[in-house]
């Protein structure tokens, strides 16, 4: 009951404030609403007891991931980050799309309203996950290792690029 | 509670950030509406998921994140310099 209570709260006030921040103009206050998307987020995940996935939650995406947003906003001059504009066509249009998506989502997962998902807390212990990670899935972990290598490359040469240029 | 209703949860977190994302006019809160949607497709494996392996997904997952997201912001920031604009309707020519 509390469990269920909790992702739905939690659930809620990701979706919330991830709706308040197509509507606020300011960028930096639309990256704490983000901020406060992604810390519920955790809490989702700590109440479908995914305890690791939640701690790296806020570790990598309100830590990290949300640091580098942060950087990148103070970092390019006020005038090039553009006031958000009044409700246009091309605003109704995106959200109509939006909601299009939402309603083709839901009915195409129709089929599951009748499965029941298991809803008891459990502890996921990190042996587990590591032994699966190490095991079975130890070669798409390690490509992942060369997705991130490839990702730090392109990104210092990219930036390196713009420096030399300027 | 059945798994269509937690998956509805993560159905309006995408929907919305879908949405936050055709709507928005910079390209940084385009990119965070993008990493929002990748969140939303996370808590789906997270809920769907049997357990351990859900979780392992969900954790590689995480590292193609920050990837997109490092490669993303660079992408940006170069590109801002170049044109001195973050709104993608002002830039309209993709030369090297």
């Amino acid at each position: 009951m509390i469990l269920n209570a909790a992702i739905y709260g939690f659930g809620g006030l990701a979706v919330l404030a991830t709706l308040l921040m197509i509507f606020q103009r300011d960028s930096v206050k639309a990256a704490l609403l983000m901020l406060l998307a992604l810390l519920s987020t955790a809490a989702l995940y700590l109440a479908l007891s995914a305890q690791l996935v939640a701690i790296l939650q806020v570790i990598l995406y309100a830590g990290a991931i949300m640091t580098l947003f942060i950087v990148a906003l103070t970092v390019t001059p006020a005038a090039w980050r553009d006031r958000q504009p009044a409700a246009s066509v091309k605003g109704l249009l995106g959200l109509a799309a939006a909601a299009v998506l939402f309603a083709e989502l839901l009915k195409a997962a129709a089929p599951l309203r009748a499965v029941a998902a298991s809803r008891e807390f459990a502890e996921t212990g990190s042996l587990e996950l590591a032994r699966l990670l190490f095991g079975p899935y130890v070669f798409q972990f390690e490509l992942l290792s060369l997705v991130i290598l490839a990702a730090i490359v392109a990104a210092v040469a990219l930036t390196s690029r713009r420096r030399t240029a300027v | 509670m059945t798994q269509f209703h937690l998956l509805a949860i993560s159905f309006a977190l995408f929907a919305s950030a879908a949405a936050g994302f055709l709507t928005c006019n910079s390209l940084v809160r385009m990119l965070m509406f993008l990493e929002l949607m990748l969140n939303a497709a996370n808590v789906a494996i997270v809920a769907l998921g049997q357990g351990a392996v859900g979780h392992a997904y969900a954790v590689m997952l995480f590292a193609v994140a920050a990837a997109e997201a490092g490669v993303g912001l660079a992408l940006i920031l170069s590109l801002a310099s170049v044109f001195r604009t973050l709104e993608p309707g002002n830039i309209k020519e993709l030369k090297g």
